[in-house]
């Protein structure tokens, strides 16, 4: 048994559906972690997801280009997340309340707009054609190196955009004024509105960032990772993609680590339930475990730097 | 307060008319002369939303088949499926019985058994059906529960998959002797289906192996997607029965990305929902019949036969199970294989072969099969 779970997992093919099981996960934490380095807690993700799955498979329908379809889903993913900011911002919502909000819409919602725009309900099946898939690159060169080879080559032009945004995101939050305003309205926002920073416009940026970067993830979902839209089908990623934040410590790079790691998690339980014997309901835990181990490792580590932070601050006392 | 004792008046007066109209149906059959030609108004809840393509069209096809036979009148109320809308389902529930209108009340699937319960149990006097449910049977005697047997569909699909499965002159179809079974979760309702599945597959092909993994949840679809490239890839199975809701479509995705693979559907044709790529692997599909399951049971009314209080298990001749036996099925399939299907349904209808059943099966004999056909 042993032996067959080996067999399974020591294959280019297990290394390439980690990477895909990631990327969408990816992109909602990303989003995560943009808005809260602004100090923004987007609990709304989830819900972005959803909306901006189903218009990615509206968009692409009606214009026949996968590309209108997963700009759309971006920018549908932006206008939710500027709607979340208006009520927290402006109308002095908690955000967390405007973000369930988003998860419901998302959840119940969704077939509400597919049923007004198309007639259907339950799911896209019967809009979905191969022109309207977001396509998978064959990278030149590197497709051709054994084992990497398929590891890295053949995944859809979203999977690259996604790690690709990784180094972006850093760039942008640590080497452009922008970020360094996000950064310093999610440190101390009356400090940075103090020497003339615009706290709310500043939030408004994050969190329309962060909405953009979770339409992305939800268009991967219905556009190609499942072919077409069906209610509840984001099932939890957008939570996961929290966790991964919290988990990365909101830095773009240890997030994209803790991402890996739950697509990991998934990958795994995927072969293990393959095997002999094995009860079902214990490998479906898998992922979960993870996230309890990983926040167990991140609490602890949190808690040893207060505490080393504390000890600091009574010396300098 | 004047409207709400207009309304609390007008309540009473519907219930006393409904009572005497349900006196009036059952004491007809007992005189014996004349067949009733009662027309029944009929109210379906349905706990999601109509255009699933599965068991909620397939209900209202039926009620509306009766009702353009004037049989019935009906009303469908679309209660929304999602977390948020369970709390309204009791609450109609409630609502639709306490006002008496109607001779029956139509609702489905595993997660209304408990709002069932509560409501029938406040309203003894109105009639209930559930379909594909049988968790409370007999706790109340106005409440009939109709289920399907599933295992005798997947016996049927079990013995189609294992025949296809080494038919090499087909495309997509290696010689190893592999199937996939794609679950939801692994719940006797779902292990029902496998087990006639694994027992088809076997009684076809004593070599079979059937890779079986659960989603752990019926809207997943990528989730199920990662499973079925999984045993296309690592156990070379080549054909997929998505037994998992929405999620079981993912199946046919991982079928239609490999290449390699053919897809078998479940609940209604999917040949005719799924998007064209799709359809095209799609071989066949498992059917539950919910509109046909309806219509038989008013025919049995109508005849004077009542199962109030009871379950009532439809299998192939009454039409409550079946298989998708055109299109793909027609095309693609060999002779043989089609052959072996049929003779398997004559003997199952003849009852030469009795499928075992994973419902109120104590000692886990379909957990024990399944491990032992993994591959």
């Amino acid at each position: 048994m042993f032996e067959q779970f080996l067999s399974t997992i020591l294959k280019a093919e297990f290394l390439f559906s980690v990477i895909r099981i990631t990327a969408p996960i990816l992109f909602a934490a990303l989003g995560a972690v943009v808005a809260e380095k602004a100090g923004v807690v987007n609990i709304g993700l989830e819900g972005i997801m959803m909306i901006s799955a189903l218009f990615g498979v509206l968009f692409s329908y009606w214009t026949q280009s996968w590309l209108i379809g997963v700009l759309g889903a971006l920018v549908i993913g932006v206008l939710l997340s500027l709607m979340m900011g208006f009520f927290a911002f402006k109308l002095k919502t908690d955000i967390i309340l405007a973000g369930i909000a988003v998860n419901m819409l998302g959840a119940g919602g969704t077939i509400f707009l597919l049923y007004m725009f198309t007639g259907m309900r339950g799911n896209t099946g019967a809009l979905v054609t191969p022109n309207t898939l977001i396509p998978v690159v064959n990278i030149p060169l590197i497709k051709d190196i054994p084992i990497l080879g398929e590891v890295l080559s053949g995944h859809s032009v979203l999977t690259y955009v996604a790690f690709l945004f990784v180094w972006l995101l850093w760039a942008v939050l640590y080497k452009t004024s922008i970020g360094l305003d996000i950064r310093a309205v999610g440190e101390n926002p009356d400090a940075a509105g103090s020497v003339g920073i615009s706290v709310e416009r500043i939030k408004y940026i994050a969190i329309a960032i962060s909405g953009a970067l979770a339409g992305l993830g939800g268009a991967f979902m219905s556009m190609y990772y499942s072919q077409g839209w069906n209610s509840g089908m984001v099932a939890g990623r957008g939570f996961i993609a929290l966790a991964a934040q919290a988990m990365g410590r909101g830095e773009p790079l240890g997030t994209m680590l803790s991402s890996l790691l739950f697509g990991l998690a998934q990958a795994l339980r995927t072969k293990v339930s393959g095997l002999q014997g094995v009860s079902s309901y214990l490998v479906s835990v898998i992922p979960y475990v993870v996230t309890v181990i990983g926040l167990v490792i991140y609490a602890a580590s949190t808690m040893q730097k207060v505490k080393k932070h504390h000890t600091k601050a009574q010396k300098g006392a | 307060m004047k409207k709400l004792v207009l309304v609390l008046l007008a309540a009473v007066f519907a219930l006393s008319l409904v009572g005497c109209s349900q006196k009036a149906a059952t004491q007809a059959p007992a005189g014996g002369t004349e067949p009733t030609a009662k027309v029944y108004n009929v109210v379906s809840l349905v706990n999601g939303n109509l255009g699933d393509k599965s068991f909620f069209d397939s209900a209202e096809s039926g009620l509306k088949k009766l009702a353009d036979a004037g049989r019935i009148t009906y009303k469908t109320i679309e209660m929304g499926g999602t977390d948020e809308d369970q709390p309204k389902w009791l609450e109609t529930l409630n609502e639709v019985a306490s006002t008496g209108d109607y001779d029956l009340v139509i609702v489905g699937t595993y997660q209304m058994p408990d709002y069932l319960k509560e409501a029938a149990t406040t309203y003894p006097n109105q009639k209930f059906l559930i379909y594909d449910d049988n968790t409370y049977v007999g706790n109340n005697q106005n409440v009939v529960n109709i289920t399907y047997k599933q295992n005798d569909m997947g016996y049927l699909i079990g013995v189609f998959a294992a025949n296809m499965t080494t038919q090499t002159t087909v495309a997509n179809i290696n010689p190893e002797a592999v199937v996939g079974f794609v679950g939801g979760v692994d719940s006797p309702v779902i292990n029902d289906f496998l087990y006639g599945f694994l027992t088809g597959a076997q009684a076809a092909n004593p070599d079979i192996k059937v890779d079986t993994r659960y989603v752990n949840s019926y809207v997943d679809t990528a989730t199920a997607k990662e499973m079925g490239l999984s045993m296309i890839n690592d156990n070379k199975a080549d054909i997929l029965w998505g037994v998992a809701g929405l999620s079981g479509n993912g199946a046919a995705e991982a079928a239609l990305e490999s290449g390699k693979a053919w897809f078998i559907g479940v609940d209604s044709d999917q040949e005719l929902t799924l998007p064209a790529e799709q359809a095209a692997i799609t071989l066949t599909s498992g059917l539950k019949n919910v509109g046909q399951s309806i219509i038989w049971f008013f025919d049995e009314w109508d005849a004077g036969r009542t199962y109030w209080g009871k379950e009532v298990r439809l299998g192939i001749p009454e039409g409550g199970v079946g298989v998708v036996t055109d299109k793909n099925f027609a095309k693609i399939t060999p002779k043989a294989v089609q052959d072996a299907v049929l003779a398997a349904q004559a003997d199952i209808v003849a009852g030469k072969i009795v499928v075992p059943t994973a419902i109120g099966d104590e000692t886990n004999a379909v957990i024990a099969l399944r491990d032992s056909l993994q591959p």
